[in-house]
């Protein structure tokens, strides 16, 4: 049988599996249960998604060196696969498949930011068009002689 | 090309070698596809369903296009989804979405609460793995001698199963502990490979490629290994219920 190389942890709900700014090296699978992740911004504490059974999350500090770009909580009692990355290697080798799979996930989470960027942009246009609307209209009375 | 899906119903068979020069289970698939339909199951074929390495131009042409046929029928009003193996390997380049039979490398199902991983296995094999060229270089002689000795099959697969047994004695494994030939008979690699799997938040893995069916608890029992051995001899099945997972053998009738 597989030698135990990678390190499975427990966390119950609403333990703190890492906070949003801490340093971060490794990324985790979602073994049981479910996390979510939080972001906070102005002072308010965003959701920004769930990772349930299979899931995987915290690859970006792992690659990139960053530090946690958002606060991960167990929402119910959760055992994840916790990998640094030069077990990643040793996983990868023993286990390809996975790769395909992280391509597969990120790819859905690209597609799925991107819709929401485009939406953002939408909005953003929106409200300047109606902004210049509004703006043309208080120019136009501005222009209005008056009596 | 999808590879996670929601399927409720699903059953899995894998080693039909439909083209083969030694298995004939052409229209014994045909019948187990038929047989999932009237159940309202749909079907994945989990690798090896062709067979572009054991056969001549003739009989792959004559078995295969027979074959496709019925598949296109069948897949008129349910779902067949086809995981490649290694004896039809070449399927690799036509993996995606046709219609309602669908190519996959491998499939993640989520069935009721469960999650379960199909895969041929192939990539596990240690032979093709440490020398992917030396593997295919020896599995074209042995297809060459077994055109021209057809039994030399048999012999093969004998010599696979000591090669095994040997390399678990070597391990210190305790053959008597392993409680059939799908564990016993098979390289400790594939084993590994489904705990590695299972790891991710399997309950179960479903392997084909080795021709030996069984089951066996992985993953400090959090998990099962199951295979659905091959249609040469005793053809068996997975089937998925609403999250229950059960192995079971091809019925007499069907095969």
């Amino acid at each position: 049988m597989a030698e135990r190389y990678l390190d499975e942890r427990t966390y119950a709900t609403g333990d703190v599996v890492f906070a949003e700014g801490a340093a971060g090296t490794e990324m985790f699978i979602v073994q049981e249960g479910a996390v979510a992740l939080t972001r906070t911004v102005a002072g308010r504490e965003i959701f920004i998604g769930a990772q349930e059974r299979g899931d995987f999350f915290g690859e970006m500090s792992m690659f990139t060196g960053s530090p946690r770009h958002a606060t991960c909580v167990a929402m119910v009692p959760t055992r994840l696969l916790a990998i640094r990355s030069g077990e990643l290697l040793m996983k990868l080798r023993r286990d390809p498949t996975l790769a395909l799979e992280m391509v597969a996930q990120m790819s859905r989470r690209m597609a799925y930011l991107e819709t929401q960027l485009v939406k953002l942009v939408e909005h953003q246009l929106e409200a300047r068009g109606q902004l210049g609307k509004v703006m043309a209209r208080a120019e136009f009375f501005s222009d209005d002689p008056e009596p | 090309m999808n590879i996670d899906v929601r399927e409720p119903r699903l059953l899995v068979t894998s080693d039909a070698h439909i083209g083969s020069l030694f298995c004939d289970a052409r229209r014994g698939l045909i019948r187990f596809l038929e047989f999932a339909r009237a159940h309202d199951f749909n079907v994945c074929i989990n690798g090896d369903g062709i067979d572009v390495e054991y056969t001549t131009l003739r009989a792959f042409t004559a078995e295969t296009s027979a074959f496709l046929r019925e598949l296109r029928r069948l897949t008129s009003d349910m779902t067949v989804y086809y995981t490649v193996g290694n004896h039809d390997i070449l399927l690799e380049h036509y993996v995606g979405d046709w219609g309602r039979l669908q190519l996959v490398p491998f499939l993640n199902v989520s069935s009721g609460s469960k999650r379960i991983r199909i895969e041929h296995g192939h990539l596990y094999d240690p032979s093709m793995m440490t020398d992917p060229n030396l593997y295919h270089g020896i599995r074209q002689v042995l297809c060459a001698m077994c055109r021209m000795y057809p039994p030399g099959y048999y012999w093969h697969e004998k010599y696979q199963r000591l090669r095994f047994r040997y390399v678990r004695r070597l391990l210190g494994h305790d053959l008597h502990a392993l409680d059939s030939t799908a564990t016993r008979d098979i390289s400790p690699a594939f084993l590994e490979a489904a705990e590695e799997l299972a790891k991710r938040g399997f309950d179960a893995v479903v392997f084909g490629h080795t021709h030996y069916a069984g089951e066996l608890p992985i993953n400090d029992n959090r998990a099962r290994y199951l295979n659905t051995g091959s249609w040469f001899r005793d053809p068996h099945f997975v089937k998925i219920d609403n999250g229950e997972v059960t192995l079971m053998q091809v019925p007499a009738g069907l095969r």
